[in-house]
């Protein structure tokens, strides 16, 4: 406790006047600066980062776990989590294929969309009515879905052959803007507007803040919570549809890790896992460097285990500069009260 | 069972809480027997070679594994925290033995993946004290950075053990006929039984998870006591993952994936609470037992290993729910008693 009380003094005095200001706008838009200066100096140092191909594919492999992190932003705002992701994603992309192949075409993504909702409403329903911690309820969740994805396709991978489907991942705009990112933009401008222009975006932030104030004033706090899982769900099956369209191909373990991509991109981008309040904004250009960051370890070589590594370490430093921020702008005291 | 005194219950008006409490220990600690022996009755009423000795053996030391590291966690639960980090940490560990076996002694291996499962757990708990982190990021965010390291430093392929029949002694070796692992797993429990009952750090622990304020103000270092049970953690799992890597003989780091969940499932079945406060080590072990029959039972029937995730994922939400229901059960007895 002595420790951080000297530590934000020592901040105070270090950062005063106009200085303060700029380490406050640092701090606050610290994703966005990060991953302007990582673009920046990518492209300066590496040709082959500077093609537009390039710049195309890392605007598409950051809308499949950023468009699950547009829903898992709003759940985290209401103080809640959800591990269970990469099992309903599984199991989406896998029924979607069976689907499509069952000759349903156009209107595939929207039943998926509508059981990835489903299955949002059950981890929901397991959250709120067996009043199970979210973050383990939803563990063993992923575990059943995933079991049921393997035992749907026996373990193998399912093709699919619909050119609807495929043009749905892997088409772009104008030859450069692919439609999956178009359909991310889309979800997070409705994400935002429902956050910070609804009753219910202001209910989500309630419950986060404080569950008990919201049930005092009112707030129907289970259903709110239950419809944060369900569009947790669909987001993630629409992330399904677009990442088997792209793949041309589905299988169980096809987002092994997607939790953690979708949940790391929340935090890194400024939301705070206490709850109460989330920003979109941060969560988007969240996606966007972290596709960065993995195409640069990529094309330097050093292949998919870094990304583990780096994931991690994105994650736990995002929180210590959360820690940060929240010392210098004087809210230690309020913490340190609760703690 | 005294498992009442660490309960975060309102010592004066507490009496009736503390017995009903008590009688649900041993009620579920009964209930986890019966239901062990209701399985095991099944398995060999349906199964050809379920009471075989090999069969035995192997169930006992599979459980044994587990179990280990499920202590640990049963230590984490009780102080209000746990850890989802044991599955890399456990590939990890595994892999340090591996690599220091090729070029050292036994003793040797051994110390240094124990050491490896030390500095990971405090790591851990560095940053969820230091950080002020909550342990499901702190330690979420860790799994991946270990899984990332075990899969580096073994470049994606597998570490073979040969050439030391004394280190697969630690799995296959036999003490009047009894496997070497379930001395380990009594061993362990043993310890971790003494700490958590009969010293302060484990009485501070348990009150850290009863009533972190509580604690505060009684003037128990959190800190420190939350950094050594995170490092108590690393280093069960670092046992599991010696044991593991001598029942094996050959490791790589896709080790002990859905580990976390197996460890938090047997600490909740067998009685612990995640409400942190108390801990029921053996509840763990009777737990990790039932875990280990079940899939003795599932392989010997040929069902695919796929449907096992489906029944942990199941057992885990259903456990997690008896949990709920007991906790309810204790906070109306309370009020009755106001």
């Amino acid at each position: 406790m002595t420790n951080e009380g000297r530590g934000q003094e020592s901040i105070a005095g270090w950062v005063r006047g106009p200085g303060r200001r700029l380490v406050d706008f640092a701090l606050r838009y610290y994703i966005q600066v990060l991953l302007a200066t990582a673009v920046l100096v990518l492209s300066a140092v590496d040709p082959q980062f500077r093609t537009f191909s390039n710049y195309e594919n890392i605007l598409l492999q950051s809308s499949f776990p950023g468009i699950g992190a547009a829903g898992m932003t709003l759940l985290i705002s209401a103080g809640a989590f959800d591990l269970s992701v990469a099992g309903v994603l599984g199991l989406c992309g896998i029924l979607l294929a069976m689907l499509s192949s069952a000759g349903l075409g156009a209107v595939a993504p929207l039943v998926v969309m509508a059981i990835g909702a489903g299955l949002g409403l059950l981890n929901g329903l397991v959250v709120t009515r067996m009043k199970i911690p979210a973050f383990i309820a939803t563990l063993g969740m992923m575990n059943a879905y995933l079991g049921l994805a393997f035992i749907v396709t026996k373990g193998q991978v399912l093709p699919i052959s619909s050119e609807f489907l495929m043009g749905l991942g892997t088409q772009a705009l104008f030859g450069l803007v692919p439609v999956p990112f178009l359909i991310m933009v889309a979800l997070y401008v409705g994400c935002g507007a429902v956050l910070l222009r609804t009753l219910f975006g202001r209910q989500l932030r309630a419950i986060g803040s404080s569950p008990l104030a919201a049930l005092t004033a009112g707030v129907p706090v289970n259903r709110v919570k239950v419809l944060c899982f369900v569009i947790v769900g669909a987001c993630t099956a629409l992330a399904g549809v677009l990442l088997t369209g792209e793949l041309s191909s589905a299988n169980a373990i096809m987002a092994s890790g997607y939790e953690l991509s979708a949940i790391a991109i929340v935090v890194v981008g400024g939301t705070s896992l206490k709850g109460g309040s989330g920003t979109l904004l941060g969560s988007f250009t969240g996606a966007l460097f972290f596709s960065v960051i993995n195409n640069a370890l990529n094309m330097f070589g050093v292949g998919a285990y870094w990304q583990y590594v780096a994931s991690g370490l994105l994650l736990i430093s995002a929180v210590g500069v959360q820690a940060v921020h929240s010392l210098v702008r004087g809210e230690e005291r309020a913490s340190a009260q609760e703690a | 069972m005294d498992g009442a005194e660490n309960s975060a219950l309102p010592a004066r008006k507490g009496g009736q809480a503390r017995s009903l409490v008590t009688y649900l220990q041993l009620f579920e600690s009964l209930g986890l027997l019966v239901l062990l022996a209701i399985v095991i009755l099944m398995a060999s009423a349906v199964t050809q070679g379920f009471f075989t000795y090999t069969n035995l053996t192997n169930t006992i030391i599979n459980a044994a594994i587990v179990a280990v590291t499920g202590f640990g966690m049963t230590f984490a639960i009780a102080s209000g925290g746990f850890d989802l980090s044991v599955g890399s940490v456990q590939a990890f560990t595994a892999i340090v033995a591996a690599a220091l076996l090729q070029v050292a002694g036994i003793p040797t291996a051994i110390l240094g993946a124990l050491l490896a499962g030390v500095l990971c757990g405090s790591l851990n708990g560095l940053l969820v004290t230091r950080l002020r982190m909550p342990p499901f990021v702190a330690t979420f965010g860790m799994m991946s950075v270990v899984r990332g390291l075990s899969l580096l430093v073994t470049s994606g392929q597998s570490v073979m053990i040969t050439g030391r029949p004394g280190y697969a002694l630690i799995n296959n070796g036999k003490v009047f006929s009894l496997p070497v692992p379930l001395f380990i797993v009594l061993l362990v429990f043993a310890v971790l039984h003494l700490l958590l009952r009969h010293t302060p750090f484990g009485r501070h622990a348990c009150a850290i998870g009863g009533n972190r304020k509580a604690a505060v103000a009684s003037g128990i270092r959190i800190e420190r006591t939350t950094i050594l049970v995170f490092a108590l953690v690393g280093l069960t799992t670092a046992v599991s993952g010696v044991m593991l890597s001598a029942q094996l003989l050959i490791v790589d780091g896709t080790l002990g994936t859905g580990f976390e969940l197996q460890t938090i499932a047997i600490a909740v079945l067998g009685g612990t609470s995640l409400a942190g406060g108390g801990g029921n080590l053996f509840g763990t072990l009777l737990a990790a037992l039932l875990l280990a029959t079940i899939s003795s039972a599932l392989n010997i029937l040929k069902v695919a290993a796929f449907y096992q995730y489906l029944y942990l994922g199941v057992l885990l939400v259903a456990a997690l729910y008896l949990d709920t229901l007991r906790r309810d059960l204790i906070a109306e007895s309370i009020l009755r008693r106001r």
